[in-house]
């Protein structure tokens, strides 16, 4: 939060306006603009387009990472034989506006496409994208980032971050974090002042019910009727996945184009859909809602730890805004951990283990 | 553009055999076109590859052949859904994708010495077939091998052509059952289980390996328990819709493990610590 010294970069919306419209005119600026009612994450052709005062973006960065569909690579069949072509790669992009949840959730999924083999295609929008945070200035209805140890002016995980400050918030103070964050820093004009920097982010209600991170207790929980109760309302809509700037889960699909060719193409995918997990033969060892939603919150809080070593989630809350039917991150954690502090009811325990359900001749 | 070490990037390979091997299921022989892909395409009994029927998909498959029998990748393949499909359509000389190899392998280093007893369950033989080969060709290294071979019909036993040289082999045991015989069926008639009871290996100094659809595994299993052998000594090799083969994808978790990259060679020890069933 604070500098060395006591002193500050400053600068001003008007100056950080000219030096993105000046980005922009030399690479892909992609920045928060106002798509309809929402703001979106989008390339834009100048500061003009930028929606600088807003919450959190509708949608996480994910895609500008790992896209929604992109084509892995295309076969060309000719009298030689077959080809198979990698399509042209991004070139380089700045990311401006970044919240620091979203700016953590890429780092949380470095853990896992930069773990080996790496994903080169990931790799390669990583390295060719610098970040430039944007601290928040207040936190939303559904944030609770300060309970998963983050902070609306969390640096740590920017290129270059940029704090509002003081009231009105027309004066931003520059912190370069990493040398790509330097690299592009050219062309905006600072001011040293002194001072601290301080946000001044208001924290919200809900982020003061502090879930309740004790997740090594969760595997003795697997079995609880709780899941199944918490899934009867679930519509398996997947918007949950879909908002959730941690969840990678991709699928990889063949399709013929109009001139013949043959297109890989990697897309999302969801865990949340019914034949997610089915083998063939029709064997599904999720075959309920029950399951998926549980795989979901483990996967979150178990799983991803202990496979990629970071929580796969962020506190953003957006799928506490978005689902329908009001399923609750925050009150997930919550029940879980109440669960632990008292003595399991008559029936509440289903099977745990799959070792034990075979042993019992279960399914 | 190329990318150096994309591994989503299949070798191109050549099919220079595909034949019945039962009632939809072929078996495709495959050759990578390059011949230093070719040689750098090494693989132990028990890892998979994903294979691609170019503009309709890929899907993971067990190797179901062995290193040390030459540069051939085998694979048996059932006719079940698009990619399987796709890839009966196809026949000698047509092109095919292979990414891989993937996965663990079955501990034939610690089997040695050991009786072994092996359990397939219709097309869940293919990935069983290298470790008969590595016996055969190590015979002196194993002790008494044992197969128990499984199917619904007689005409879903997969390897029939295969079985006179199994059986030629010293100490060498072919068991077959069939759920449900045929005019021509004059062997057992019934479940693997059942076959399993009535063969009763002994437990001592042996080791297991079962892999079939999941209800016939955990059958399986609960029946080598009743025989006396320990979790440790119980190996399963574990089926699921794979699609990148490198654990991030995440359609094959069972519970905070990936059957491709954690499996899908496990031991009974194992499943039975893991928090879902499979």
């Amino acid at each position: 939060m604070s500098e060395a010294n006591g002193t500050m970069n400053m600068t001003t919306r008007d100056d950080v306006a000219a030096w993105l419209d000046g980005l922009s005119s030399r690479l892909t600026l992609i920045a928060p603009r106002a798509v309809e009612g929402q703001v979106l994450y989008r390339p834009v052709a100048g500061s003009a387009e930028i929606a600088f005062d807003f919450g959190k973006a509708d949608l996480p960065v994910k895609e500008y990472f790992l896209p929604s569909t992109h084509v892995l690579f295309s076969v060309e069949k000719d009298k030689e034989g077959l080809r198979v072509e990698e399509p042209a790669l991004e070139e380089e992009r700045v990311v401006f506006g970044l919240r620091p949840c979203d700016a953590r959730a890429l780092r949380i999924l470095d853990a896992l496409f930069l773990k080996e083999p790496v994903d080169p295609y990931y790799a390669r929008r990583r390295e060719k994208t610098t970040l430039i945070g944007l601290a928040c200035r207040e936190m939303g209805a559904e944030c609770f980032c300060t309970s998963l140890g983050l902070a609306p002016d969390d640096a740590s995980d920017v290129d270059l971050m940029l704090t509002e400050v003081g009231k009105g918030g027309k004066g931003y103070a520059v912190q370069v974090v990493t040398r790509k964050g330097e690299a592009v820093l050219g062309g905006l004009r600072l001011e040293e002042v002194e001072g601290t920097i301080w946000a001044g982010w208001k924290a919200c209600p809900t982020s003061e019910k502090t879930p309740i991170l004790e997740t090594e207790a969760w595997p003795q929980h697997f079995g609880h009727v709780y899941w199944a109760r918490l899934a009867d309302r679930c519509l398996s809509c997947r918007v949950c996945t879909y908002v959730c700037p941690t969840c990678r889960c991709f699928d990889v699909r063949d399709y013929e184009t109009s001139q013949g060719s043959i297109e890989r193409l990697q897309a999302w995918d969801s865990c949340m859909a019914e034949g997610y997990r089915r083998i063939a033969g029709g064997h599904n060892p999720r075959p309920t809602k029950a399951e998926r939603l549980r795989n979901r919150f483990y996967c979150k809080f178990c799983y991803y730890p202990q496979d990629f070593g970071p929580l796969a989630c962020v506190g953003c809350g957006r799928c506490i805004a978005r689902c329908p039917v009001n399923v609750d991150i925050v009150e997930v954690l919550e029940h879980v951990a109440w669960l632990g502090q008292r003595p399991a009811r008559a029936g509440e325990r289903g099977s745990r283990g799959a070792g034990e359900s075979i042993m019992k001749g279960g399914r | 553009m190329t990318l150096a070490n994309n591994p989503y990037r299949p070798y191109v390979g050549t099919l220079v055999g595909v034949r019945d091997l039962a009632t939809d299921i072929k078996m495709f022989q495959v050759e990578l076109d390059d011949p230093q892909e070719k040689a750098g395409f090494t693989y132990r009994p028990g890892q998979f590859a994903c294979v691609s029927a170019f503009g309709v998909g890929e899907a993971p498959f067990g190797l179901t052949s062995t290193v040390g029998r030459g540069s051939t990748l085998e694979f048996a393949v059932n006719k079940v859904g698009t990619v399987t499909n796709a890839l009966h359509r196809l026949g000698e000389g047509d092109v095919i994708g292979v990414r891989g190899p993937f996965g663990n392998w079955f501990p034939l280093d610690e089997m040695k010495g050991k009786h072994v007893i092996l359990l397939g369950g219709g097309i869940g033989g293919a990935p069983l077939r290298p470790i008969i080969h590595t016996i055969l060709d190590q015979r002196a290294d194993y002790g008494r091998l044992t197969i128990l071979w499984a199917a619904r019909l007689p005409s879903l036993l997969i390897f029939t052509d295969e079985f006179d040289a199994w059986r030629a082999v010293p100490d060498t045991e072919l068991h077959l059952t069939v759920d449900q015989g045929d005019g021509a069926w004059t062997g057992n008639v019934g479940l693997i289980t059942a076959l399993l009871e009535n063969v009763a290996p002994a437990p001592e100094n042996a080791v297991t390996v079962t892999c079939g659809p999941p209800v016939m595994i955990k059958a399986t299993l609960l029946a080598l328990a009743r025989l006396g052998f320990a979790p440790d000594q119980m190996i399963v090799t574990l089926e699921a819709k794979m699609t990148c083969g490198m654990g991030k994808c995440g359609r094959c978790n069972l519970g905070d493990k990936f059957v491709c990259t954690d499996g899908p060679v496990f031991s009974y020890a194992e499943i039975s610590r893991f928090l879902e069933s499979f």
